[in-house]
């Protein structure tokens, strides 16, 4: 690097004072950002703190912010009001069971349209980008009339069967394999003797894990949290998933708001973990999706 | 004379290649002709009739065009359509304003910490709405909720007391029972779980600009403002385009968040009555599920509008593509 | 011979076991805890029947019942109604007539305080249902209140103008009326109710909602917001029960059960202050009650009825839920239970079942309406447009009467 002869000293000084101010935006920045998201990660927070305090104290003034001691009094307490592990059990079954049947029937789909050329193909493809865009809201009432018609209304099947065929999925799976699998690497495995399906399995499954694993996370999310569709199906407190059964808990009339933190918090806890672990995985597989969409 | 057969192995195999896309297709598309078109084209022909579930699916009424035009005249429709474009507004233009500059600072400015902090932000739109929901309802006690505690205290401070000069009467603010503040209320919840998204999908715009674009200008003696203006803004264009077409249809259908902050209401004189949850009661507390459906086709027209508007004005900019 | 006893043991056994009738009922909070509690005792008389308890709350429970009858299954064999529900299903169908053979509840009608049955009947006489409890509306008071004023609650609960003086009194102290002033326009709704008419309407179905009546109410809730009379705030807020537990408020309306409630967790440190009293103007209403039916998809209505019998019309039960849950009989026989003669310590002594036994049997018979539920939101949604926002009394009730008169133009 040419050193710089400095022409006088006052450039000397603002090239100090520059560098000193971009220091200290940057310092600034930085708080800034930090702030934010602490505002932002309080409420998580004061969740956690609440679910170890009882009622009066979470109701009071100034609030607690440290950790109390009624954990294990809220702990039963939750039990007697509502059956929580087998809500839990409820929502861990629905959220695997919708995941691996959606990435199921989206990849293969979506193999189809993106690998193959068949009649009419244009046309539903383009149906299926339509649908898209109606609001989920159009269907709760005919939804709920299906479920009904097919004898499944307060059953599991009712809340992981309708979505496996999700338009957004099917639509993620496509344009990631158009752009990661080769004609080249199918016919080869057809001169092989591979069958499509077998060319499916082996070859573009193990290929597009990736995007796999991004619609698998949105799926389980999107599941664990969902409340709409589970209200207007579920009708018995033991099939309820934790949406619905943390409901219960708050419209109860003699609320104790110390278990309600305590169910709300052991609900979010799991989606956490995973987050926790899968943070860039949920980010990236976001942006991409965004990117190429 | 015809051809001689070809072995049945050959056969086979020209069957499952050329079928092959149908049967991978069809799993998906028969599920979606029951789950997604049926149910659209039924809540078509439902809109038309007057049905009471209860009554059983014999008893529905044809009524021509009845539903919509007692929607159209029902004070109720109108103030939830107003409720949810104020809450929409409200809520979503925030998202936006305040996500772009966190992006930039984020991708432009601090390097080391851009993933923590971003899975912070994030982290509100992965947690159920219920959940969410349930925790702002402390959050907003009137008494002893944790922001009305926080008002208190900054009302006090000598430092900040100047800024609450106009409110001080109606202290502690009543967020959930009075209908003055049950939208704002909800926005804020609105805001706070989604800018994150926002934040996501901007970093995710900005990284692909090139660096060259910015040095190139700031040899050009361009500072930073003016960097942000005139390469970031434009380049960011298409980008905010789709977050913002997003924000539109998902905002203008919001149920779970004033649904459980309302307690199912729509709070005091129906402040926080939005349409889809205007929707659900109609449907399924009132039983009147042809006005229901009605409904929901005319919050896909207003969703439709509002996205064409959108389109229009944003709409070549947004669909244009970057070299 | 004896292989031949074993087996003919091991048969009859093996048919008794399946002859156990399976019978599920489904309730709301907290009606289950009364319910479990007695089964032992239903099993003892029926020792053929077993007996699922479902529980929700109260409103899915409700919803989850819609649903079930349009559906035609999902209900269980017996369920609860509660008041508010019951013109709905009355009017909808979709419940056994219980006054039919082999039910024949006819020969139940004279147990029963009369306006509960009447509720559970439809305009053509079919019985869907059977009350088992009721709420008779009565007024709570603070009695330290009362003594710093030097009032006499005779005096002020004579007419509502006294009710309001006393409220005036009551400010001048620093202690408001009552939580909400919106109460009292439900409650004044609620009486004088011509016979064959309901609430929020007619003989002929039409609504009522802009009637003399119901700007009485009004007028009378406006004048306590207004003169600052009442403290704002809304029943079931957490500013509620703060209200009861500090004493800021020096009466409420509400059923009976109320005291319950507040012994037990709501403000139980308050223990002897209170008193129990008519409402003011001589209003006699009802402000709560549930009934059981037995919907007709059930496939052991036989078996049903045995439950619902017992639920509803045996003593012993309905006392004991008077016990447990506080729900007030339904029964007036019950009435001459010493248990009703017992003083109420958090009443301070006051022997209050008997003046709640008094009024649940003048309580006069309303007829409902299966839009009852609807027109009750419209109308607090009125309430809070006057009292809140400022509206005038005519014009929110004229337009309340209109949406009402919308919504149930079919």
């Amino acid at each position: 690097m040419q050193a710089t002869i400095p022409a006088s000293t006052t450039e000397v000084r603002s090239k100090r004072q520059s560098r000193f101010n971009g220091r200290l935006t940057k310092g600034l920045l930085y708080l800034l950002l930090i702030a934010v998201a602490l505002v932002t990660l309080f409420p998580f927070y004061w969740m956690f703190v609440s679910a170890t305090h009882t009622q009066s104290d979470i109701f009071s003034a100034p609030p607690p912010l440290w950790l109390g001691d009624a954990l294990e009094r809220n702990y039963g307490s939750l039990l007697e009001r509502i059956p929580f592990w087998r809500n839990l059990w409820n929502s861990v079954y629905v959220a695997v069971i919708a995941t691996v049947t959606t990435l199921f029937f989206c990849s293969l789909g979506g193999f189809g349209f993106a690998m193959y050329q068949f009649r009419y193909k244009n046309l539903l493809f383009g149906l299926l980008v339509i649908t898209l865009m109606i609001p989920g809201l159009l269907n709760i009432i005919p939804y709920f009339l299906i479920i009904q018609f097919l004898g499944w209304l307060n059953q599991p099947i009712a809340l992981w069967f309708p979505g496996m065929a999700s338009a957004f999925g099917i639509f993620l799976m496509r344009q990631y394999i158009a752009s990661s699998i080769s004609r080249d690497l199918m016919d080869a495995a057809r001169i092989d003797g591979a069958t499509e399906f077998r060319i499916y399995r082996s070859i573009v499954v193990p290929l597009i894990k990736p995007a796999l694993g991004t619609l698998g996370l949105l799926t389980f999310i999107g599941s664990w949290n969902s409340f709409m569709g589970p209200l207007v199906v579920l009708r018995s407190r033991e099939a309820f998933t934790l949406p619905l059964a943390l409901r219960t808990l708050e419209g109860q009339i003699q609320a104790d708001w110390g278990a309600i933190m305590l169910g709300t918090a052991l609900a979010v806890l799991p989606l956490l973990i995973i987050f926790v672990f899968a943070s860039r995985q949920v980010i990236e597989g976001l942006t991409a999706g965004s990117i190429k969409g | 004379m015809s051809s001689p057969q070809l072995p049945l192995s050959v056969r086979l195999d020209r069957f499952q290649r050329r079928f092959a896309p149908y049967l991978f297709v069809s799993p998906f598309f028969i599920l979606f002709a029951i789950f997604g078109l049926f149910p659209t084209l039924f809540s078509i022909y439902l809109s038309f009739q007057a049905w009471n579930p209860v009554q059983g699916l014999g008893t529905m009424r044809f009524v021509g065009v009845e539903n919509f035009a007692f929607l159209l005249e029902d004070p109720w429709f109108w103030q939830a359509l107003g409720n949810t474009f104020w809450i929409a507004v409200v809520s979503g233009l925030p998202q936006h304003l305040v996500a772009i500059p966190l992006a930039f600072a984020l991708v432009m400015g601090v390097r080391s910490l851009r993933h923590p902090l971003t899975a912070a932000y994030f982290l509100p739109f992965i947690t159920s709405a219920v959940a969410v929901s349930i925790v702002f309802i402390t959050i907003f006690g009137t008494h002893f909720g944790v922001l009305n505690q926080l008002i208190g205290v900054l009302a006090n401070w000598p430092l900040t007391a100047w800024l609450f000069e106009g409110i001080r009467d109606q202290l502690p603010i009543n967020w959930l029972g009075r209908a003055p503040y049950i939208k704002p209320a909800i926005s804020i919840l609105v805001f706070w779980q989604f800018f994150g998204f926002n934040v996501v999908l901007y970093s995710a715009a900005l990284m692909t600009i090139p660096r060259e674009y910015y040095e190139a200008a700031a040899v050009d003696g361009a500072n930073l403002p003016q960097r942000f203006f005139y390469i970031t803004l434009p380049l960011l264009r298409p980008m905010i385009f789709f977050a913002v077409t997003l924000t539109i249809i998902g905002n203008l259908q919001l149920f779970d968040q004033p649904f459980l902050l309302t307690g199912g209401t729509g709070g005091s004189g129906q402040a926080g009555l939005t349409v889809a949850m205007y929707l659900y009661r109609t449907g399924f507390e009132w039983l009147d599920m042809g006005t229901a459906a009605a409904m929901s086709w005319l919050l896909f027209l207003v969703i439709g509008t509002a996205t064409f508007i959108h389109f229009k004005f944003f709409g070549r900019g947004g669909l244009e593509t970057r070299e | 011979m004896k292989k031949l006893l074993v087996v003919t043991l091991l048969l009859v056994m093996g048919l008794a076991w399946a002859q156990t009738t399976k019978l599920s009922i489904g309730v709301f909070e907290p009606l289950n805890e009364h319910v479990v509690r007695v089964l032992p005792k239903f099993n003892e008389l029926h020792p053929d029947i077993e007996v699922e308890v479902r529980t929700l709350g109260f409103m899915d429970h409700h919803n989850a019942l819609v649903t079930a009858l349009a559906v035609g299954s999902g209900a269980a064999d017996v369920v609860a109604i509660e008041i508010g529900f019951i013109a709905r299903f009355v009017a909808e169908g979709g419940l056994v007539d219980l006054a039919q053979p082999p039910f024949n509840a006819g020969q139940f009608e004279e147990l029963f305080v009369e306006y509960a049955w009447l509720q559970s009947r439809t305009a053509d006489g079919r019985q869907v249902a059977l009350p088992t409890d009721i709420a008779p509306g009565v007024m709570y008071f603070r009695r330290d209140h009362l003594a710093t004023v030097g009032a006499d609650i005779n005096q002020i609960i004579s007419s509502w103008d006294s009710y309001l003086e006393y409220g005036r009194q009551l400010r001048e102290h620093g202690v408001f009326l009552i939580a909400d002033a919106a109460s009292v326009a439900s409650a004044i709704i609620r009486s004088d109710i011509p016979v064959g008419e309901g609430i929020y309407f007619g003989a002929d179905g039409r609504p009522l909602l802009n009637s003399e009546r119901f700007i009485q109410a009004a007028t009378i809730a406006q004048r306590i917001r207004q003169e600052g009379l009442d403290a704002q705030i809304g029943a079931w807020s957490s500013e509620w029960f703060e209200a009861f537990r500090r004493g800021t408020v020096a009466t409420e309306l509400s059923g009976a059960w109320l005291a319950g409630h507040l012994e037990t967790w709501m403000a139980p440190e308050t223990a002897g202050l209170w008193g129990a009293s008519e409402m003011p103007g001589g209003v006699l209403v009802s402000w709560g009650g549930s009934f059981y039916g037995i919907p007709t998809q059930s496939q052991q209505q036989e078996a049903a009825w045995k439950l619902v019998q017992f639920l509803t019309t045996n003593p012993e039960v309905q006392l004991e839920a008077f016990r447990t849950i506080n729900a007030f009989p339904a029964m007036p026989v019950t009435y001459d239970d010493p248990m009703f003669e017992e003083p109420l310590a958090f009443l301070a002594g006051q022997q209050a079942r008997l003046l709640f036994a008094d009024i649940a049997e003048r309580i006069q018979g309303i007829a409902t309406h299966p839009g009852d539920m609807v027109a009750e939101e419209i109308f607090g949604s009125a309430m809070g447009q006057i009292l809140n926002e400022g509206v005038a009394v005519e014009t929110a009730l004229n337009e309340a009467q209109t949406l009402v008169e919308r919504r149930f133009r079919r």
